[in-house]
C-alpha cells in the first residue's frame, strides 16, 4: 500500500466542483435579486393584501318622514350569513353543513364561493336570514370559523303600500349606473333608490360608509384594528305630505285604478299623492324574486307608475277653466254674458254636440261651468282659436312640468299649430280647436298638472311650484314662491263661482258637496282615444273620470285633483272620491287636521 | 489526544458552522414566538450544543477506520430504514421517524453519513488511472439499494440527494469525462422518454401524491406562493427581525423547518440572503478545500461526497424558498429547526475535520 497516494488529478476536479458550487451561489442570488430588487414592490403589495381586512361598513340610509314626523321609510337590522375565506380556505369542508343549516342548495353555495374572488372577501350566502340560521350558524362558529352573521341595515317601509310612489324603491345599482359619474363610488350589488325620493335624493340619503381595516393572521383571526372610520349615516328627508291624509285617499280608491294629488293652495306643498294599484317597496329592499318583479312589470294596470306625475290624460272639461280665463281676460265676455245651448253648436260647417242632447238653454258663465255645457265653450273655443288657448294654458302651467321633486315628471302636452306643424307637417284645422276647448283631442295633462291649475283658482291666480320636501339632512328645501299668473281678480272671481255652482247649485259635481264645508270644484271625463274600442272590453273604453276643486271655498285649505281610470262620467265616479277625500281632511270627527306650518 | 485534537481542529470551518446555527436558532426564535411553538429556539440550541459534542468525537474518530467498517454500518442502516417503516407510526402520512425511549430520530439523516462511507470507500479502492461506466455498477447498486429503502419512507427529498453524493464520488474517483457525457446523456434521454411517454398525466399526478404527500396540502401552489411573497417583500433591507407579517401572521408555512430561510430573507432582506449565502458558500468552499488537502483518495473523496450532501441540501432548500424547485421536505442544514437534521449535519462535519486532522502523518 503506497502511503501516499497521487492525489493530484482528483484536486484538479476538486477546482472544478469550487468553480461549481461559485456558480450555483450566484444563480440563487441572481434569484433573490429579482424578488428582492426588482419585483419587490409587487410582493409587497401582496403581502400587504395577505396582511390587512379592509371591510366597508354600510352607513345607514336617511330616514323618510311625514310633515308630522311619521316614518315612511327607516333601516331595520337584518341578518345576513356571510362566508370569509381566506386564501387557502376550502369551499368542499362547508358547503354540505352550510346547504342544510341554511336551506340552501348546496350547488348555490358552492357557486357563489367558486367565483373569483381577493381572499376575505366575504360572500352573502344567505340575506334575510331567520332567528333559527343566526342560532344554527353560531352554535357552529368553532367548526366553521369562515361563517359570520353580519347585521346590516335593510332598508323598511313601515307604511308598506302607502305613498309608495312618492317614496320610491331601492333596488341594486345598475350596469348602466355604474358607468355614471353621481354612481362612481359605489360597488356592484350596493342598493340604491331606483325611483321616487329613493331615487331623487339618493346622494343625501346615502351617507358616507365606514371603513375597518384590520390586521389578520392566516387563519383569518384579526390580530388588531389599523384604521376604523365609522359610517356617516345619510340626511334625513321630511316630507310634506300627511300620512293619514294619505292613508285616507289612498282608502278613497279602494282597489280602483287611479291617482289623486292634494296640494296647500298657497304653498304648493303637496298634502297627498295617490298612484292606485300601488306596490309594496319591503318586496325591493332585499333583491327582489323573479315573479314578483314580472308580475309588477306585466300587470296591464302599471302599478309601478306614478300615475299622479307621470300618467298624462285628456283634462276633458277640466280643461274649461283654462278657456274661461282665457276669454274673460282677452274680454271676449263678462261675467255676467249669456250664450243659448240648443244642444249642439254648429261650427265651420260640423256639428258638435253638448253634453246634454236637449240642450242648457239660455247659460251664463256660472251655470256654464256648473252645468259643463259644451257648447258655450265650443264659441268661446273657436273665438279664442288655438293660439290664444294654447298661450293661457301655458299661464296655468299646463303642457310643461311643475317641476316637482319627484323624478320622470311627464310634461304633459298643449297643441298649437307650431306643434303640428313640427310633428305632422300638416296645418291646424280650427276644427281641432273645438275639441281642445273642452279639453279633448290632443291636449294632456297630468292630475298633478290640473291640481297645480286648481290651486291657481282657489289662491287667486297665482302658480305655485308643487314640492313634497320640506327639509333635508335638517336644512330647509327651498322653492321658487307662487307667482302671480297676472289676472284680473274678477276673473278668478267669476271661474270661482262656476266651480261653487257646479258642487252646491246641482251641477255636475254635486256629488263632492258636503254640507259642513263649502266645496268647489270641475268635472272632467277624458274620452279613451286607443284601440280598446275594438275590444270587447266594456271598462277599458269608459272615459277616464275627473274632479279638480277646492276647499272650504272662501279660505280654501286643500286643492284636490282626482282621477279615476275609466271611471265613466267624472260626476258619478270621481267626486265622491274627492268628497270622502274632503270630508277626511276638513271634518275634524273623522280625521285630525293637517298641522298648517308656514312654509319657509 | 485531546491536545492534538483541539490543535489539528479547523476554527474557521467550525466558525462558520456557528455563526449559521446561531443565526438559525435567532431566526426560529423570531418565526415562533408568541405561538405554540414558542421557545423551540432553546431546543434547537441543546441540540447544537450536542451536535458540537458529537463533531468533536467523530472528529477524533479516524475517517479510515469508520470507511473500514462501512459494510457493517450500511447493514445496521438498513435494518434501521426497514424497521422504520415496518414499525414506525405514520406521521403526516410518512413513516420517516422513529422513537427511541423519548428521543425521536429521522434515520434516513444518518444513513446519509454512511452512503457517503460506503461510496468513498468502494471508489477510493478502485486504483485506477480513470474509470469507465462498468466500475459505477457495485457503488451504484448500493447506492440505488439505499435510495430506494430511504424513498419508500416516503421521503424522496433526502433519497434524491444520495444521488449528487454518488456522482461527485464517481467524479473524484476519475470517471471518465466521456463517460460522464454518455451517463448525463442517458439520463436526460431516459428522464425525458418516460416523463412524456410511460406516464400519464393522472399517473405522475399520482406519483407526485404517492412519492411526496406534502406536496402542496392546501392548494395549489400555496407555500411556493406564500415564501415567494415572504421573501420578495422583504425588498433590500427587509422588515426587521420579528415583524415580517408573512412570517409573525403566519402565512409562511413551516417557518421554523423548512422555510427557515424565508424568515430570513423577509426580516433581513436581500442584504441578509446576501451574508447568509456568503457563510454557506464559505463554509461549503473550506469543505473542498480540506478535501484537496487529504492525505488519500478516501479521505479527499469522503469529504466531497459530505460535502456535495450538504451542498445539495443547502441549494435546493433555498432555490426552493426563492420558487425555483418544486416544494419538497428538505431542511436547510444548520439553520432549520430540527435535531436530527442539526445532529447528522454535526456528524458530517465531524467527518470532515476528521479528514483534516490526519492530513499529514499515517
Amino acid at each position: 500500500m503506497k502511503i501516499y497516494e497521487d492525489l493530484r488529478s482528483a484536486q484538479q476536479r476538486l477546482d472544478g466542483l469550487q468553480n461549481g458550487l461559485l456558480a450555483l451561489v450566484a444563480l440563487l442570488l441572481l434569484q433573490f435579486w429579482l424578488l428582492q430588487g426588482v419585483h419587490s414592490k409587487h410582493y409587497r403589495e401582496l403581502a400587504e393584501n395577505n396582511r390587512i381586512r379592509t371591510l366597508s361598513i354600510a352607513a345607514p340610509r336617511g330616514m323618510l318622514t311625514d310633515r308630522n314626523g311619521n316614518i315612511l321609510a327607516e333601516n331595520k337590522p337584518a341578518f345576513r350569513i356571510v362566508v370569509t375565506m381566506g386564501p387557502s380556505g376550502s369551499v368542499d369542508r362547508i358547503s354540505g353543513t352550510l346547504s342544510s343549516l341554511l336551506k340552501v342548495d348546496e350547488a348555490e353555495i358552492r357557486q357563489k364561493l367558486s367565483r373569483p374572488r381577493a381572499a376575505y372577501q366575504p360572500v352573502t350566502i344567505k340575506t334575510k336570514a331567520t332567528f333559527e340560521d343566526v342560532a344554527a350558524v353560531e352554535a357552529r362558529r368553532r367548526e366553521m370559523p369562515e361563517v359570520s352573521v353580519e347585521v346590516v341595515p335593510v332598508r323598511s317601509y313601515p307604511l308598506a303600500r302607502s305613498a309608495a310612489h312618492v317614496v320610491g324603491r331601492v333596488g341594486e345599482v345598475t350596469d348602466r349606473q355604474l358607468k355614471q359619474p353621481a354612481f362612481a363610488d359605489f360597488e356592484p350589488g350596493r342598493l340604491v333608490g331606483q325611483s321616487g325620493l329613493e331615487a331623487l335624493y339618493n346622494e343625501d340619503l346615502t351617507g358616507t360608509d365606514g371603513l375597518r381595516r384590520m390586521v389578520v393572521n392566516s387563519r383569518g383571526v384579526e390580530i388588531e384594528l389599523s384604521e376604523d372610520q365609522p359610517a356617516r349615516g345619510g340626511g334625513a328627508v321630511e316630507l310634506t305630505l300627511s300620512t293619514d291624509l294619505q292613508a285616507a285617499m289612498e282608502g278613497a280608491f279602494a282597489n280602483r285604478a287611479g291617482s289623486a294629488a292634494a296640494l296647500d293652495p298657497f304653498t304648493g306643498e303637496i298634502l297627498g299623492l295617490v298612484s292606485s294599484p300601488g306596490f309594496d317597496p319591503n318586496s325591493f329592499t332585499s333583491g327582489i324574486e323573479r315573479t314578483v318583479w314580472e308580475g309588477l312589470t306585466r300587470d296591464p294596470r302599471t302599478p309601478l307608475l306614478n300615475r299622479a306625475v307621470q300618467g298624462q290624460y285628456a283634462p276633458g272639461s277640466l280643461f274649461k277653466v283654462v278657456v274661461a280665463a282665457a276669454a274673460l281676460e282677452e274680454g271676449l265676455i263678462s261675467p255676467e254674458s249669456t250664450t243659448f245651448c240648443p244642444g249642439y253648436a254648429s261650427i265651420y260647417g260640423h256639428v258638435f254636440k253638448c253634453n246634454r242632447p236637449s240642450g242648457h238653454g239660455v247659460v251664463s258663465l256660472g251655470r256654464a261651468l256648473g252645468d259643463s255645457c259644451n257648447v258655450y265653450f265650443y264659441q268661446l273655443g273657436a273665438r279664442l282659436e288655438i293660439e290664444r288657448i294654447a298661450a293661457y294654458a301655458r299661464k296655468f302651467g299646463l303642457g310643461s312640468v311643475t317641476g316637482v321633486d319627484l323624478p320622470s315628471e311627464a310634461r304633459g302636452l298643449i297643441p298649437d299649430t307650431a306643434w303640428k306643424e313640427r310633428l305632422f307637417k300638416a296645418p291646424w284645422y280650427q276644427g281641432e280647436t273645438i275639441s281642445v276647448s273642452i279639453g279633448q283631442g290632443q291636449v294632456l295633462a297630468t292630475p298633478l298638472q290640473m291640481a297645480r291649475m286648481m290651486a291657481a283658482i282657489a289662491n287667486g291666480g297665482r302658480l305655485v311650484r308643487p314640492h313634497i320636501v320640506r327639509l333635508v339632512a335638517g336644512k330647509p328645501a327651498v322653492y321658487e314662491p307662487a307667482v302671480s299668473m297676472g289676472f284680473k281678480p274678477s276673473t278668478i272671481a267669476a271661474i270661482r263661482r262656476g266651480l261653487f255652482m257646479a258642487v252646491n247649485s246641482g251641477g255636475s259635481g254635486q256629488h263632492a258637496h258636503i254640507a259642513e264645508v263649502e266645496v268647489a270644484g270641475k268635472t272632467g271625463s277624458a274620452q279613451v282615444v286607443s284601440s280598446a274600442k275594438l275590444t270587447k272590453d266594456i271598462e277599458a273604453i269608459q272615459p277616464h273620470a275627473w274632479f279638480a276643486g277646492f276647499a272650504p271655498f272662501d279660505s280654501p285649505r286643500i286643492v284636490l285633483a282626482v282621477l279615476v281610470d275609466h271611471g265613466g262620467s267624472g260626476g258619478a265616479a270621481a267626486a265622491p272620491v274627492a268628497r270622502a277625500i274632503f270630508a277626511r281632511f276638513l271634518l275634524p270627527r273623522s280625521l285630525s287636521p293637517v298641522e298648517r306650518r308656514v312654509s319657509p | 489526544m485531546l491536545r492534538r485534537l483541539f490543535q489539528g481542529l479547523d476554527y474557521p470551518l467550525i466558525g462558520l458552522t456557528l455563526l449559521l446555527s446561531s443565526l438559525g436558532v435567532a431566526m426560529i426564535a423570531s418565526a415562533t414566538q408568541d405561538t405554540r411553538l414558542e421557545g423551540l429556539w432553546v431546543g434547537q440550541a441543546g441540540a447544537i450544543a450536542i451536535g458540537v459534542l458529537l463533531l468533536l468525537v467523530v472528529a477524533a474518530t479516524d475517517y479510515r477506520k469508520l470507511a473500514d467498517r462501512s459494510p457493517v454500518l450500511l447493514g445496521i442502516a438498513l435494518v434501521v430504514l426497514i424497521a422504520t417503516l415496518a414499525i414506525a407510526p405514520r406521521i403526516a402520512g410518512t413513516k420517516r421517524w422513529l422513537s427511541v425511549g423519548p428521543v425521536q430520530f429521522q434515520p434516513s439523516e444518518f444513513a446519509k453519513i454512511v452512503a457517503a462511507l460506503v461510496i468513498a470507500k468502494l471508489f477510493s479502492e478502485m486504483k485506477k488511472e480513470s474509470l469507465g461506466l462498468g466500475d459505477l455498477l457495485v457503488p451504484a447498486t448500493i447506492t440505488g439499494v439505499l435510495a430506494l429503502t430511504i424513498a419508500a419512507a416516503p421521503d424522496l427529498g433526502t433519497a434524491v440527494s444520495l444521488l449528487p453524493m454518488f456522482f461527485v464520488g464517481a467524479f473524484l474517483a476519475g470517471l471518465r469525462y466521456k463517460s460522464i457525457l454518455i451517463l448525463s446523456g442517458f439520463l436526460v434521454v431516459f428522464g425525458l422518454i418516460s416523463w412524456e411517454f410511460l406516464l400519464r398525466d393522472y399517473q405522475k399526478a399520482r406519483i407526485y401524491s404517492f412519492l411526496d404527500p406534502d406536496l402542496d396540502p392546501r392548494g395549489s401552489g400555496y407555500q411556493k406562493k406564500q415564501s415567494q411573497i415572504a421573501v420578495g417583500s422583504g425588498g433590500l433591507t427587509g422588515k426587521g427581525y420579528g415583524e415580517g407579517s408573512q412570517t409573525q401572521l403566519g402565512y409562511l408555512p413551516a417557518r421554523q423547518t423548512d422555510f427557515i430561510f424565508s424568515v430570513l430573507a423577509e426580516e433581513f432582506g436581500f442584504v441578509g440572503v446576501g451574508v447568509t449565502l456568503g457563510l454557506y458558500l464559505a463554509l461549503l468552499w473550506r469543505c473542498l478545500d480540506i478535501a484537496r488537502l487529504a492525505r488519500d483518495r478516501l479521505g479527499a473523496i469522503l469529504v466531497s461526497c459530505l460535502t456535495a450532501t450538504l451542498t445539495f441540501q443547502v441549494v435546493y432548500n433555498v432555490a426552493m424558498v426563492a420558487g425555483l424547485l418544486p416544494v419538497k421536505g428538505l431542511p436547510l442544514p444548520l439553520m432549520s429547526a430540527g435535531r436530527s437534521s442539526v445532529l447528522a449535519t454535526f456528524i458530517t462535519l465531524g467527518l470532515i475535520l476528521s479528514v483534516r486532522m490526519r492530513r499529514f502523518a499515517n
